[in-house]
């Protein structure tokens, strides 16, 4: 394997885990089926545009993207989300509409077309044998690093287990003093936060337009269906699974039949291995 | 002895069916009241109406000298106000020990695992393979455990086997001799009878009998139960 | 049969009236919106019953409409192209009950997986449209061929397409009055129950996706022809969650909803698209209002407003009629298990459980809470299966079957915290009990099926105390537990099972209920002659009923004796003293 198919995996798949975060912890923790989340990633996309446009100074691009997003999220939760819990498929329609009112939003603001932006890092480093840009080594190092300190903090914290206390039985959890409210907002809040950071850092790599979620939200969906609900290892597992076949057989066949590929083994697992490959709590 | 929980003329039910109508009780400091009716006359709406759950339509409940009846259960909760309902009792998907750690406790759990062996041995396994009458043993443990003052228990007896039940009756007493009050709808005289300070007979909502372990027979009891 | 003719006539007359009214290219514009409807009400069948939801039910529409092109295409006769036309649907719906039985098989629920396995079929089908450009013209798609029987789009074709959309509703209105109707609403409800009353429940949703699919080739058939073009967006993801959008918006709870939703959203569309810029935003509020506020849809709220000037009639009570008899064999028979062990993930659940019962009479089964008493059960009827060992009922294997089965072999089960179908009446889920083991495809399609009643039931519906009787048409909803205990008792015994196994009967009833529940199980032992197990604390219970009595204590046999036995075996007394309420 060429030094840059191993590097170009590496980005796939940390990016792919970083995208599929946020429906990790909105599907697979708060059970709500977030058809709008390739919306969050798109919205975190256009910080670096909102910045430019308003003349704001680069370092302010991913305050700008936490609290645009963050906003949107927390109003959507309060308005929308919080009649959802428990109710799947209305879930799943709801936050459908909610997908096409985001893109219709973005569109009359910023218009139907591409929009690009530089990468904040430029050049290439060389490593291991291959000239690669440096933006994406720093962003995969990133993505590694903010895994660590969110593997550890799960360790350590109730909250993970408060959240599938307040899902599995609402009720008993508010008898038990958890403000079920308030940890569900705050949830859905940061998985969708998450989003779109990962839509920040994919900014400088890809074409911004209205319409650029779905694919996010289709293999982050696979991603989670071939890792496993519910642990980090598991979307560890699956965005690997998903990232690496799509860019492996793209590479040696064509885009075509990687994405074939993607959808066939997604298939197989949600008929064959429903739970994933990992499935345990946490 | 200080009054803990009051009641005054509570109604409510469920969206526009009321259950329970103008109830007014208290409940004492370090005692219990037992409350007995047969299924279907507003137990478990009376004890959800108290706990939170359900909004009432009509009354107030003051809990501690605080009038409670506008809080949401987990404030309630915050306050001193425990609760263990009487279907869906335990998080079936969290393990025993996450089941009885959730929460803020006075009494390590630990403390009842002599009386309730089976609890130790099961503590990584999700509460929701365990058998119908160990669910119930497991959410007794988490209520007594609890930081409360005031413990609503909805049936804990019902499916328990006999040497449980006087097990669960002894944790009860013990709780309410170091001063915490309890709320206790049962069907088990056994039980209700035993642990009891005073009793409450419901009957199409309403209360239709009071007393207290003085003044009380098997006999009333039997005959707030029957047809 | 008034709730079928009128809105089925109503519909005709509007329909035919929309080429008079409004001229020939609106009934054409119409036309493609009740194409589209047609399917909607396909996913409204599906979604709104079983509470399976596709999303990818433009695979069905788009390889039908393919198929068309290709057929017209090639101008045969127009036999020939019927004729082949009723096999593509043959062939297209067998294709979806396999993927869908599959799929179903073994597990209990409508979930979202198969939802999302329909999503990347249709995925699939979009990517392959669009590269196969032999077979399908890649993405400039098909088109160059004429309409079915050359019938003008703009004028013969439109009355084809109302007798589909008419035909599509009537069948769907009858299905509604069938016990086919009440079946999907009790699977979707309350599926471990539905098993454990031996119906197969993987094959009723596997038949009712088959079904939604035929109507979705149907529709994609005609608008292959209604069009003369097709493309890979015929069989995109994006039209199948236009088509969900249209009957989640039309109401999925009613035959018609769909086709009101498709007409209406996309008249608006046709006529604001162009003129109001905020079209696509509206429609996206308006969407989730409507999931959000009214769930039922536009035919929901119609329906509503209808019943306040025009309420719906009373449900007259119809005579009993006796029941067809029982498929099982109803001799009595030995139930035994050979050293059954259970393991789930690491926990020993039955440690080597072996004991024979007599083949009539009541066996009590008691022990401390967690010995395996509801596990034991569960081996019985399949909702768990064995690790090892084997348990047979007249010596037949009746181990590791899926749960559906244990009915057929005679075996009923109540269980622990009663199971019922709560969104049904009192009186639908006796039907459902009733029809339980007795049904044959044509009863299927009869409401005399509804009539039916058992000997068994009807000893306990008229027993005086019972309170079942009286609240006969009330949702069972708000019932209290205790009645829900009785009414998971009758519906038990409707089957009148020779092997009728009771988990903790009368755990939250009180001392009379109680009374009243072990007088109702002695009776029905005493005159069906067979087999009662009860799992039961109170020994006072126990005592009264038992001729047996086995305890079980960490996954193993104590001791299998009668009462006064078990009672004086120092090993039980070690670990189970019992009490009485």
């Amino acid at each position: 394997m060429s030094s840059v198919l191993f590097l170009n995996l590496a980005w796939q798949i940390s990016t792919l885990a970083l995208v599929a975060l946020g429906l990790a912890i909105v599907f697979g923790k708060l059970r709500i089926m977030n058809m709008a989340h390739g919306e969050f990633v798109m919205i975190g996309a256009y910080a670096p545009v909102i910045t430019s446009t308003l003349g704001l100074p680069g370092w302010l691009q991913a305050p700008v993207c936490l609290v645009t997003v963050g906003l949107i999220a927390f109003a959507l939760e309060r308005s929308i989300i919080r009649h959802l819990y428990g109710r799947m498929f209305d879930s799943l329609l709801a936050t459908w509409g909610i997908a096409i009112l985001l893109r219709e939003v973005v569109e009359l603001v910023f218009g139907r077309g591409y929009q690009s932006v530089s990468p904040p890092i430029p050049g290439t480093i060389n490593l291991i044998g291959a000239d690669y840009p440096a933006y994406r080594i720093a962003v995969i190092a990133g993505i590694i690093l903010g895994f660590g300190c969110l593997y550890w903090w799960n360790t350590r914290s109730k909250v993970a287990t408060q959240i599938k206390a307040m899902v599995g039985n609402p009720e008993l959890a508010q008898a038990v003093g958890i403000n079920t409210a308030r940890l569900s907002a705050g949830a859905f809040v940061f998985g969708c936060c998450t989003a779109g950071l990962a839509g920040l850092v994919l900014a400088p790599t890809i074409r911004i337009e209205p319409m650029m979620g779905l694919d996010y939200l289709i293999r982050s969906f696979f991603a989670l269906v071939v890792g496993g609900l519910g642990s980090l290892e598991g979307l560890g597992i699956g965005a690997s699974i998903i990232a690496g076949t799509q860019t492996f057989i793209g590479s040696v066949a064509s885009q075509t039949y990687g994405y074939l590929a993607v959808l066939t083994l997604s298939i197989l697992f949600l008929w064959l291995k429903p739970n994933g490959i990992r499935s345990t709590s946490r | 002895m200080t009054t803990l929980l009051d009641i005054k003329n509570l109604t409510g039910g469920y969206q526009d069916t009321n259950v329970v109508f103008d109830i007014s009780f208290q409940i004492e400091a370090g005692s219990l009241l037992g409350v007995l009716g047969r299924n279907g006359v507003g137990k478990t709406t009376l004890a959800r109406l108290v706990q939170g759950s359900i909004p009432s339509s009509a009354g107030e409940i003051s809990f501690a000298g605080q009038p409670i009846g506008g809080l949401p259960a987990h404030a309630r909760r915050q306050l001193g106000l425990g609760y263990m309902p009487q279907t869906s009792m335990v998080f079936d998907d969290l393990t025993v020990h996450e089941n009885l750690h959730l929460g803020h406790n006075a009494t390590p759990p630990e403390h009842y695992f002599d009386l309730f062996p089976r609890l130790a041995e099961r503590l990584k396994q999700p509460a929701g393979t365990m058998s119908g009458g160990e669910r119930k043993i497991l959410a007794f443990v988490r209520a007594m455990s609890e930081d409360t003052q005031l413990i609503i228990l909805d049936e804990p007896s019902e499916g328990v086997q006999p040497e449980n039940i006087d097990r669960m009756a002894e944790c009860l007493r013990e709780r309410v001799a170091k001063g915490a009050s309890v709320l206790l709808c049962e069907q088990n005289l056994n039980m209700l009878s035993n642990v009891s300070d005073c009793f409450m007979g419901l009957d199409s909502g309403r209360i239709t009998m009071t007393g207290n372990k003085a003044n009380t027979t098997r006999e009333d009891l039997n005959a707030v139960l029957s047809l | 049969m008034v709730s079928v003719l009128l809105p089925a006539s109503a519909l005709l007359a509007a329909l035919l009236l929309v080429p008079e009214l409004f001229g020939d290219f609106v009934a054409y514009q119409i036309g493609l919106y009740l194409i589209y409807g047609i399917a909607a009400q396909g996913i409204g069948f599906l979604w709104g019953k079983t509470g399976v939801l596709p999303l990818g039910q433009s695979l069905f529409f788009g390889i039908a409409a393919y198929v068309t092109a290709i057929t017209l295409r090639a101008e045969g006769h127009l036999i020939v192209n019927l004729g082949l036309a009723t096999i593509a649907l043959a062939v297209i719906a067998g294709f979806a009950y396999v993927l869908a039985t599959l799929v179903f098989r073994g597990r209990n629920e409508s979930g979202p997986y198969f939802s999302l396995i329909t999503l990347a079929l249709v995925m699939i089908a979009e990517q392959v449209a669009g590269t196969a450009t032999s077979l399908t013209g890649g993405f400039n798609g098909m088109s160059g061929f004429n309409s079915l029987a050359n019938l003008d789009p703009f004028g013969g074709f439109y009355y084809v397409i109302v007798a589909a959309t008419v035909s599509v509703s009537v069948i769907l209105l009858l299905l509604n009055k069938m016990p086919v109707n009440l079946i999907a609403r009790a699977v979707l409800d309350n599926e471990p129950r539905m098993q454990l009353l031996g119906f197969p429940t993987h094959v009723v949703k596997g038949a009712a996706f088959a079904f939604s699919a035929m109507i979705a080739a149907l529709a994609g058939g005609l608008f292959a022809s209604h069009q003369g073009i097709v493309t890979p967006t015929s069989t995109g993801f994006a039209l199948s969650a236009e088509l969900v959008i249209l009957t989640a918006v039309g109401g999925r709870f009613h035959v018609l909803g769909p086709l009101i939703g498709a007409v209406i959203v996309g008249w608006a569309s046709a006529e604001l698209r162009d003129s109001f810029p905020y079209w696509e935003l509206l429609m996206a509020v308006l969407f989730i209002l409507v999931v959000l506020k009214a769930p039922g849809g536009i035919a929901e709220l119609i329906d509503t407003a209808f019943r306040r000037v025009w309420p719906k009639p009373a449900k007259a009570t119809l005579p009993a009629q006796v029941a067809p008899s029982v498929r099982f064999n109803k001799s009595p028979m030995p139930l035994r298990f050979e050293d059954v062990h259970l393991q789930i993930g690491v926990v020993q659940i039955l440690n080597g459980v072996s004991f024979e019962t007599p083949s009539a009479g009541i066996v009590s089964v008691i022990g401390p809470n967690g010995a395996g008493k509801t596990s034991a059960l569960n081996t019985i009827t399949g909702n768990l299966a064995v690790t090892r060992g084997q348990i047979t009922l007249g010596g037949h294997a009746i181990h590791s079957r899926p749960p559906h089965q244990a009915l057929n072999s005679g075996i009923g089960r109540k269980l622990q915290v009663p199971s019922v179908f709560f969104s049904l009446s009192v009186a639908e889920n006796l039907s459902i009990a009733m029809m339980a083991n007795r049904l044959r495809l044509a009863d299927l399609f009869r409401t005399s099926t509804y009539q039916w009643q058992s000997v068994a039931l009807k000893g306990v519906l008229d027993h005086p105390e019972v309170p079942l009787a009286k609240g006969l048409n009330e949702p069972v909803e708000y019932l209290p537990q205790g009645h829900r205990q009785f009414l998971e008792y009758a519906m038990t015994v409707a089957a009148e099972p020779t092997v009728l196994l009771l988990d903790e009967p009368c755990a939250g009833l009180s001392p009379d209920e109680t009374g009243l529940m072990t007088t109702l199980v002695q009776t029905y032992q005493a005159t069906t002659k067979g087999l009662v197990i009860v799992i039961e604390h109170d020994m006072s219970i126990v005592e009264a009923i038992s001729d047996k009595v086995l305890v079980l204590h960490l996954g193993q046999v104590l001791a299998f004796d009668t009462y006064d036995n078990v009672r004086q075996n120092p090993e039980v007394m070690a670990v189970y003293a019992g009490g009485t309420k």
